[in-house]
Parts: C-alpha cells; structure tokens; sequence
C-alpha cells in the first residue's frame, strides 16, 4: 500500500480536511475504520468541529515527522514543541477542554496525555481546603483560574456534599 | 484566561435535577466520566484529598480513577534524624505514582513528637521507626509514623538490637552491649500485657554479628528472618513459640557478597550485590517460589547503567538498604542518597522492571544527619486522616 496514500476528514461542521494517511492513523479510531474499509470516501467526525480538528491534525503531523527524523535530537524540541501548543494563553480553556474530548473520541493517546497533564497541573495546587466550622464539614474551592471546571461542580452541588 | 462561558441557564437546569432527586452526574462540566477519571489520574495523590471534596461526582471520580487509572503504590518515606541535640527528625516521602518528592510538615497537633526521640532514630522490615534508649523503647509501625509508642526498656543494655514487631510482639534481640552476661539474648515485649519476656537466645553464628548493622530483618505475620548481610545466613525467630529456626541459605547465586531480605507482599525478597564491594558487577532481585517455601527464583535483574549510577566516584558501594512492600521493591545506597532504585511488578503483565527516582535535595539534607528508610502503602484515607488530626501534612516540593 503506497504511504502517501491521502485521508479526507470531515469535521462536524461539514469541513474537509485532507491528511496523509501516515497522519491520520496517529489516531486509533480512524486507523480501525481504515482497516474495516470504511475510508473510501471522506470520514465523517461528527464529535469534531473544525476548529478543534484542525489543532489535532497539526499535533499528529508534527509528532508523525517527528518520528521520521532521528530520535534523540527531537526528543527535547518535541516536548518544548508540546508546551507550546497547549500552553494556555494560545489555548483558552473551552478549546483545551474540547481537545480533551476531541482525543478521547479519536483515541490519541499522545495527545489526550498531554492535555490530561495539562489540566492536572491546573487542578493541583488551584485546590484549596476549607472548613466550614458551623456546618462542620470540609470543601474545596478553586481559584479563578479553575472556574469553568470547578465552580460549576461546586456551585451545581452544593447541597450534596458529603464531610 | 477566559471567561467562564457557562450560562446562568445552565444552573437552573441543575436545580431542577436536584429537586428531582436525580443521580448527581454533571454533564454540565465539560470533563466527566470517563475523560475526568483520566484527567485525575495525572493528579498527584496529596492533591487527590482535596479534588475528592469538590463535589460528589468529583469524589466519586477520584475513587474510580483510583481504582481503574492509576492505582496509589507504596511510598518511600526517608527519615533524617540531625545527629546533633535536639535530635530533631525530619520526613520526605517519595510517590512513585504521581513521580513527586514530598516534604511532610508536622501539625501543631502532634501530641507524641517523634522530633525529639532520644536515641537513634532507626528502621526495621519497610514498616518499623524506632528507637532504643535506657530510659525507653520507642516505635512506630502506622503508615505515616504519626503515633508514637513507649516501652519500658528491655533489661538487658542494648546499643544496637535487632528490633521487629511481630503481630503483637516486639522482638528485641542482640546488640548487646559488652558488660552484659549473654550478648546474644533476646527478649520480647507484649504489647497487650506490657510485658517482657525473655526467650531463646540468637544462634551462636551469630556471635560477631549481632547488631542491626550487620543484619537484615524481614517480618511476616507470624516470625522474623534475621539475614546476615555478609554471609547470607539466615535464621528465623517465632515470638510465639519464643524458638529458632535455621540457618537457611537465601543465596542462590555464589556470587553474592552483599544481600538483604525482605517482604513483597507475601514473596520472600532478596536483593543482592555481585562481584565485590570495589567492583559491583551487578544488582538481582530474587523471590520465594511460592509463599512459605525457602527456595528462591531469579525475579529481575538491574540494567547495567542503572549499576553504573550505583557505583560511586570512586566505584564501591559499601552498603544497601532495602523497603518493600506490595509490588514495589526500593533499593538505597548509603553513599549515595540521592538516587533510589525501585522495582515493581507490572499489573498487567506481572513482570517485574527496575527505574530510578532521584531527589536533588537528599545531598545536602543527609550531611550531619542519620538516615533510616521505611515504605508505606498511603491512600487517601491514610493522608485524610493525617491531616484531620493535624498530625501531618505532606507538602509538594517546588519543581520535581
């Protein structure tokens, strides 16, 4: 099978994107339609919108050429490369969060890793316990910079908390 | 940072589900199920405690992650006593799971400070923090080392004893000092009655080699293996029938100089130096066959460059210590406190694979101060309870 073989994708918002297929099989879910015959024509990602779709495929070239060069040289350019694609003033948080989803759904586990770690980092140490002395049990809020993950969860749940 | 984007809207909904007494899953918040299981298993477990108190569900998740993503292993807690008075003990634990290095911060609670034992502070069997004096015998045996225990101290003066817990008992053995009778005697103590008692003394081999130095202790539920280090030579001690039993030899391979003993899980553990003590050709691992029986297997043994960072400038290594527990086994060289060797046996494929850890403050921390190492399987419920009591706190170092 030629290697340079093209994949169209198609995002949810109806978006082609055409990618090498060396590119496309960085991702497990299109790798098994692939292999089933079911890439004829353009696969449909209706869980993707373009957007989100177009970072994923630059992440999944980059790391494919990657791997064609040789190892230990691109080892550390790799991982600074990683920092800055996901570093979050160039990603806001809705897109880091779809990211996540978009990972999940199409099955790379290079870069769902990535994006879990990132909003590890952001979960640890944005924790902060507090006890309600009256009430006698103990929360945990976020600072601003975690609202959208956790202030929701909290303020949804208030009154299900258990000490 | 951005704006939150979720809509007043949005919490209305929520209300209604509440007041329908619905299930507490929020899919509202864009990481949940699955992918916030996922997310939580990069989070380090001191941050787990309080990510479990978000919320239900976030509770929830952190158990499921727990359990399904990243399970919590054992942690190497390194004790560093100063030499000089007051003898102050400080604690840094290591956890393999979430790779971080932690400096443990003592409460103002602390009723029972160990910060101010008055003897050598030392380790026995992974799990064991002790301390013998002529006024007292102090232990520890939790998790956390956050209780503290004292005894009356054994009769005999003891400078440097085997100590092990055993169930309910508290063997204290050899070490003793020259002017008593029996330099082999062994007593023990009932931790219910508060009593002691003495028994059948060491093996005679044992003459010359009756302190902790030259003896490595492992424990199970129900005797002590005393291992020579030098030798191999190893006896066991039932507390409950007070008798010896032995010798065993526990070195399958005749090239072992240097071997220590201890418990993973329920397996028998070995792990031993080859070669000699100027040129160590290299470290195994080796585990009792089956649980209970005395003959050893080849688990694992160390990668050559992993021996090489062993060695020292000058390529000897004068002696190791080791912790297990579970499926971890951690490996530390007394002249090189800055690197851990670990070994674990992989969940999925039950092999066993040798790493490093290494801690850039161990160097400086370790100069003017006694080092003893022990292993504790934490989770939660261990760092819940230690911050609860205002005992413990384990605080993240700043970089990795």
């Amino acid at each position: 099978m030629a290697s340079s073989r093209k994949i169209t994708l198609r995002s949810s918002d109806g978006e082609s994107f055409e990618v090498e297929e060396a590119v496309a099989v960085e991702s497990q879910t299109i790798k098994h339609m692939i292999e089933d015959d079911c890439a004829d024509n353009a696969i449909p990602l209706p869980n993707v919108t373009s957007k989100i779709l177009a970072k994923v495929i630059e992440y999944c070239k980059k790391h494919v050429d990657a791997s064609k060069a040789e190892d230990r040289v691109n080892d550390e350019d790799l991982k600074a490369w990683d920092a800055a694609f996901i570093k979050v003033d160039q990603v806001d948080q809705a897109t880091l969060f779809d990211l996540i989803l978009a990972a999940n759904y199409l099955n790379i586990k290079s870069l769902l890793d990535l994006t879990c770690q990132t909003v590890a980092d952001m979960i640890k140490g944005n924790l902060f316990p507090v006890r309600n002395e009256w009430l006698n049990f103990t929360f945990s809020i976020a600072n601003r910079e975690l609202v959208l993950v956790c202030l929701t969860e909290w303020v949804a749940h208030r009154r299900l908390f258990c000490s | 940072m951005a704006v939150t984007q979720q809509k007043p809207t949005n919490l209305d909904d929520n209300e209604e589900e509440e007041e329908a007494g619905a299930v507490a899953v929020s899919t509202h918040s864009p990481l949940h199920g699955d992918v916030l299981d996922l997310t939580l298993s990069h989070v380090p477990l001191v941050d787990l405690v309080h990510a479990a108190r978000v919320s239900r569900s976030w509770s929830l998740a952190v158990s499921s992650s727990l359990r399904h993503f990243r399970k919590p292993k054992p942690w190497l807690l390194v004790h560093y006593q100063s030499t000089r008075s007051p003898h102050v003990v400080s604690t840094r634990a290591y956890d393999p799971r979430s790779l971080v290095w932690m400096d443990m911060e003592v409460g103002p609670g602390r009723r029972q400070p160990p910060a101010k034992l008055a003897s050598a502070l030392r380790s026995s069997h992974s799990t064991l923090l002790y301390g013998v004096s002529p006024a007292r015998l102090s232990f520890s045996s939790d998790p956390l080392h956050l209780t503290w225990r004292h005894a009356s101290p054994p009769s005999a003066w003891r400078v440097d004893p085997v100590v092990a817990l055993v169930g309910s008992r508290l063997v204290v053995a050899g070490g003793a000092c020259d002017f008593e009778d029996d330099p082999l005697s062994v007593e023990v103590y009932d931790l219910q009655a508060h009593t002691w008692s003495v028994c059948a003394s060491m093996p005679a081999p044992l003459k010359d080699t009756s302190a902790s130095v030259w003896l490595s202790v492992a424990t199970d539920r129900r005797r002590m293996y005393v291992m020579e280090k030098l030798t191999g030579a190893t006896h066991a001690f039932d507390p409950e029938v007070g008798a010896w039993l032995g010798p065993y030899d526990l070195r399958p391979d005749h090239g072992v100089f240097y071997s220590v003993i201890g418990f993973a899980g329920d397996r028998l553990v070995v792990v031993g130096l080859l070669g000699n003590s100027e040129d160590v050709k290299g470290v195994k691992l080796w585990g009792s066959i089956a649980v209970g029986a005395d003959e050893l297997e080849e688990i694992c043994e160390m990668p050559e460059e992993l021996v090489k960072e062993l060695k020292d400038d000058s390529c000897r290594v004068s002696s190791i210590s080791m912790c297990s527990r579970g499926d971890f086994v951690f490996v530390c060289s007394n002249s090189k406190p800055e690197i851990v060797f670990w070994c674990e046996r992989e969940d999925a494929s039950g092999v066993w694979r040798w790493g490093t850890a290494r801690d850039p403050a161990a160097r400086g921390r370790s100069l003017g101060q006694r080092v003893a190492y022990t292993c504790a399987e934490v989770g939660i419920g261990e760092l819940r309870e230690a911050a609860a009591t205002g005992n413990g706190r384990f605080v993240v170092m700043e970089g990795r």
